[in-house]
């Protein structure tokens, strides 16, 4: 399955290269001057970058899943 | 019977019915005189009909397991109030008590439904408005009686999709989520994380995973004293 990243508007972007700066694990790079995540495996999701981006150009949206067959919660769906 | 035929006809909802039938509503309508005080029903009782203020002020509340109150709405005369569950079918979602001596009218709820009944596509309008009018109710008691921590614990509850089920699987960021229990990012953070201490949920990458929704339903009713907005 592939990996999950931060979802970059790249025109939202402005390159600031505040993301690439921050970024923990340093996943994130400026390609042709927008930020792009180029080491994927590196990520790990701790949404710092959507955080600090000025341009709110960066999404980390969570899927919200119920993965506990709870018999209450089952019947509302 | 006249003056209580007088007074319907003065209220929007009734203007347009015909003298006879004014007649016939004012003998199904009760009468109630209220002490200063006195409670007229309860938030979760079932529903008796629609009632009317003729004098004084009554006082629309909700109420927190610690005793704490929410003033909804005060009704002064010509107001109705417990419009929402005679028309959804819900228990009362709000408390009246008269704020001083007050005079009511009640209109049992199968006699206001027999007005309405000739017209299936009003009845289903009015259904569909008195359930957003509910939600909103239930939004102001989560505004001012839950913690942050239950406020996301019963949305994430709302929101999640059984693994493996074939409805659309919700996708929100913090903001988003914040934006949904009426706060901020950075409050929701620590809520997720304090969810995550509790056992009842766990953050694997771009996955939120409800792992104990009893765990988690247990939070969503955690009204925290010293609440984090």
């Amino acid at each position: 399955m592939k990996k999950v990243v931060p979802e970059i508007d790249s025109g939202k972007c402005t390159g600031c290269g505040d993301c690439v700066a921050k970024c923990p694990t340093h996943a994130v790079a400026l390609v042709d001057g927008k930020s792009v995540i180029v080491r994927p495996e590196d990520c790990d999701y701790c949404t710092e970058c959507e955080v600090l981006c000025p341009s709110g150009a960066v999404r980390c949206p969570f899927e919200i899943v119920l993965v506990e067959a709870e018999p209450r919660a089952t019947e509302k769906r | 019977m006249l003056a209580t035929a007088d007074f319907l006809k003065r209220l929007p909802y009734f203007a347009t019915l015909s003298p006879q039938a004014l007649e016939q509503l004012a003998r199904e309508t009760r009468e109630l005189s209220l002490d200063k005080g006195e409670i007229i029903f309860l938030e979760e009782e079932p529903c008796d009909g629609l009632y009317l203020v003729a004098s004084g002020q009554i006082r629309i509340f909700k109420s927190s397991p610690e005793g704490r109150e929410q003033v909804l709405h005060i009704a002064r005369p010509g107001d109705t109030f417990n419009d929402v569950p005679v028309f959804d079918g819900g228990l009362n979602p709000a408390s009246a008590a008269a704020l001083e001596p007050s005079v009511v009218y009640l209109i049992p709820k199968d006699i206001l439904l027999s007005l309405v009944a000739n017209c299936p596509v009003g009845v289903a309008i009015i259904k569909q408005l008195s359930a957003q009018m509910r939600r909103l109710t239930q939004m102001v008691e989560d505004l001012s009686f839950h913690s942050v921590v239950s406020r996301v614990a019963r949305m994430l509850l709302d929101l999640a999709t059984v693994e493996g089920s074939s409805a659309p699987v919700p996708r929100l960021t913090q903001d988003e989520m914040a934006g949904m229990v009426g706060s901020v990012r950075d409050v929701v953070g620590r809520a997720l994380k304090s969810l995550e201490r509790a056992g009842a949920i766990k953050m694997e990458g771009h996955r939120l995973l409800v792992v104990d929704a009893g765990r988690l339903k247990e939070m969503s009713y955690v009204s925290d004293k010293s609440r984090i907005r």
